[in-house]
């Protein structure tokens, strides 16, 4: 570790956590409750500032690597509660929980649930982080040819799933009978 | 695919992002987030690694401590089994009545174990009883027969009035109905299916628990 005084360190950290903090935050949003974003972006930002040696020039999708990290430990953790608070969602179902701001796409919802967890979460970080295939490539520590070869092929996929789920939705199959 | 087929699949994707309507932070707040991160220490303490740098004196002290928990707790129990006269339950000035609170909060809220003579036969006030009246914050009750205890005819079990319903709640305490009662050397309810509606269960328990 390069030695470096306590107030470098404080001064880099503030000039580069401020341009973080708003990304992940959204990150978060998207991938987990409220609650558990805050606490997985204070893990991710405390990380960031133990290995600011170890930041890349290019910080933020290293930083969405940290917090994808962070999220899953979280995730791991909360599984068991999760299955136990599944089965008491049997018993005593709450009340449907709100959807997202505006019309919700449910078809779309449903076509991504359906495709494979990393591929759907390279189409999010795709369209929702909007992360070129080379910083995808930094947050999953994959290399950049594979990241862009498998977005192409998850967009596949999904447009695939789409044709599947609003297929009995009544839409006219125009499609009907051609070779897949 | 067409370029056109990408851009549409892009904008509904994007349109889907549940991020979007996501409000700024508030600069206060990550202003508290970059000063807690920061007043971090840089050393990491783990489970691995996190004792290694206590002193001698720490696990000395720590040692101390278990010792004397451990020494409480054996005279506590060596006392309680050799108190041949179980202590009087509080009497009122009026030696016809016995004096009974609800059980603490602690123990109204504790994890039950299951009523068993044992436990039963060491509470130095037990009896058979009807409750006479439920007002506020008191419940009175005529005894028909004492298990143990001084003979009074009435006893009133007090609660406040925060607990009163969680108490009538634990032992199911109804105008007119009858009831085995147990209490310990502070007069203090015992609940949890020792006092209880009357059953022939639980007066059975109570004859081995106190054989006559």
């Amino acid at each position: 570790m390069r030695s470096v005084s306590i107030d470098e360190r404080q001064a880099r950290f503030e000039e580069l956590a401020p341009g973080l903090i708003e990304p992940l935050r959204r990150y978060l949003a998207r991938r987990t409750d409220p609650v558990t974003a805050d606490d997985v972006l204070a893990d991710t930002m405390l990380v960031c500032w133990r290995r600011l040696d170890d930041v890349p020039d290019e910080a933020l999708p290293w930083a969405y690597g940290v917090a994808r990290n962070c999220l899953a430990n979280v995730e791991r953790g909360g599984r068991r509660q999760q299955r136990l608070a599944a089965k008491i969602a049997v018993v005593d179902p709450p009340v449907e929980s709100t959807p997202g701001p505006g019309e919700r796409d449910g078809a779309l919802a449903e076509a991504l649930d359906a495709l494979r967890t990393e591929d759907a979460e390279l189409l999010r970080l795709w369209a929702w982080e909007q992360l070129a295939p080379g910083e995808i490539a930094t947050v999953l520590g994959i290399t950049a040819n594979a990241a862009s070869i498998r977005v192409h092929r998850a967009r596949e996929k999904l447009r695939e799933q789409l044709r599947k789920v609003e297929a009995p939705a009544g839409h006219e199959e125009s499609r009907e009978g051609r070779n897949r | 695919m067409t370029q056109h087929d990408d851009d549409q699949l892009d904008a509904r994707l994007r349109a889907a992002d549940p991020a979007s309507s996501l409000p700024a932070a508030d600069p206060a707040w990550v202003a508290r987030l970059l000063e807690d991160t920061m007043s971090n220490d840089l050393l990491t303490e783990s489970r691995e690694n996190g004792t290694h740098n206590r002193s001698p004196l720490t696990w000395l002290v720590a040692a101390a401590a278990a010792v004397i928990i451990a020494g409480v707790g054996i005279f506590a129990v060596v006392n309680g089994q050799d108190a041949g006269e179980p202590a009087p339950p509080p009497q009122a000035a009026d030696p016809t009545v016995t004096e009974l609170t609800g059980p603490d909060q602690g123990a109204l809220s504790a994890r039950c174990m299951v009523p068993n003579a044992d436990l039963l036969s060491d509470q130095p006030v037990a009896f058979d009883g009807t409750v006479a009246s439920i007002s506020d914050g008191l419940v009175t009750l005529d005894v028909t027969h004492w298990y143990a205890g001084d003979p009074t005819d009435l006893v009133t079990v007090e609660a406040p009035s925060a607990q009163i319903q969680k108490l009538l709640a634990a032992v199911q305490f109804k105008d007119g109905g009858r009831y085995l009662v147990a209490a310990n050397e502070s007069g203090e309810l015992l609940v949890c299916g020792f006092s209880a509606p009357y059953t022939q269960g639980l007066a059975s328990l109570y004859d081995q628990a106190f054989p006559s």
